[in-house]
């Protein structure tokens, strides 16, 4: 299976301790989505990747990190 | 518990009640024969399985078209649920012909109110199938498959 880490957790508690809720209002999904991303559980479209990215005003690498075959 | 994961657990155990009912209510008027010969009864199951599918459908359906509790985890959830309807329409309309040939064998014919109960049974099964199909995708993902 992919496997592709990412920062959201600690990139939420560096932007004001930005709520769970208040990341998925700024994006545009569910909070449960924010959950089973933080769990690593779902990996998301692009578009969402992006989305998230620029609400913490960084780039994509700098949240989602690819972990498969180099 | 996300939105439509709550909505399919509800439409599961209201599919589930809806089955029984409309079973329970079937045997206790008298089965096929009387089925096929009262028009009243005929028509309480009418009632019954018409208004369950659009109760059904507007527990269901009305949520897909809310952005705001439906984002696209679920949407691919969803997307991936008519495997499990599949699974079950085919499994069901299985148990209906081999009930039916093992039962009607010898008198080499089928009573025609069994096309009906084939349609009514399998759109039931097709949309309790639905829920469930929707329930084991947030626990496949939440297992991470």
């Amino acid at each position: 299976m992919t496997k592709i880490n990412n920062r959201i957790r600690r990139l939420r508690f560096d932007y004001d301790e930005m709520t769970q809720e208040e990341l998925a209002n700024r994006v545009g999904c569910t909070r449960q989505t924010i959950i089973a991303l933080e769990q690593g559980k779902y990996v998301p479209s692009l578009e969402l990747a992006f989305k998230i990215a620029r609400t913490f005003g960084v780039v994509v690498e700098d949240v989602f990190q690819y972990e498969g075959n180099k | 518990m996300a939105p439509l994961q709550k909505r399919a657990l509800y439409g599961l155990v209201f599919g589930v009640i809806w089955v029984i009912a409309i079973i329970v209510v079937f045997i206790l008027k008298g089965g096929v024969s009387t089925f096929n010969e009262d028009h009243g009864f005929r028509l309480i199951i009418d009632g019954l399985w018409v208004g369950g599918l659009i109760v059904y459908l507007l527990l269901l359906e009305t949520i897909g078209r809310k952005p705001s509790q439906v984002d696209e985890r679920d949407r691919l959830i969803m997307d991936r649920s008519p495997r499990i309807q599949w699974l079950a329409v085919i499994f069901s309309l299985v148990v209906w012909m081999i009930a039916l040939t093992e039962s009607y064998h010898d008198a080499g014919q089928i009573p025609i109110i069994f096309l009906y109960l084939i349609f009514m049974s399998t759109l039931i099964v097709s949309a309790v199938a639905q829920s469930a199909g929707i329930l084991i995708g947030y626990w496949r993902m939440e297992r991470n498959d």
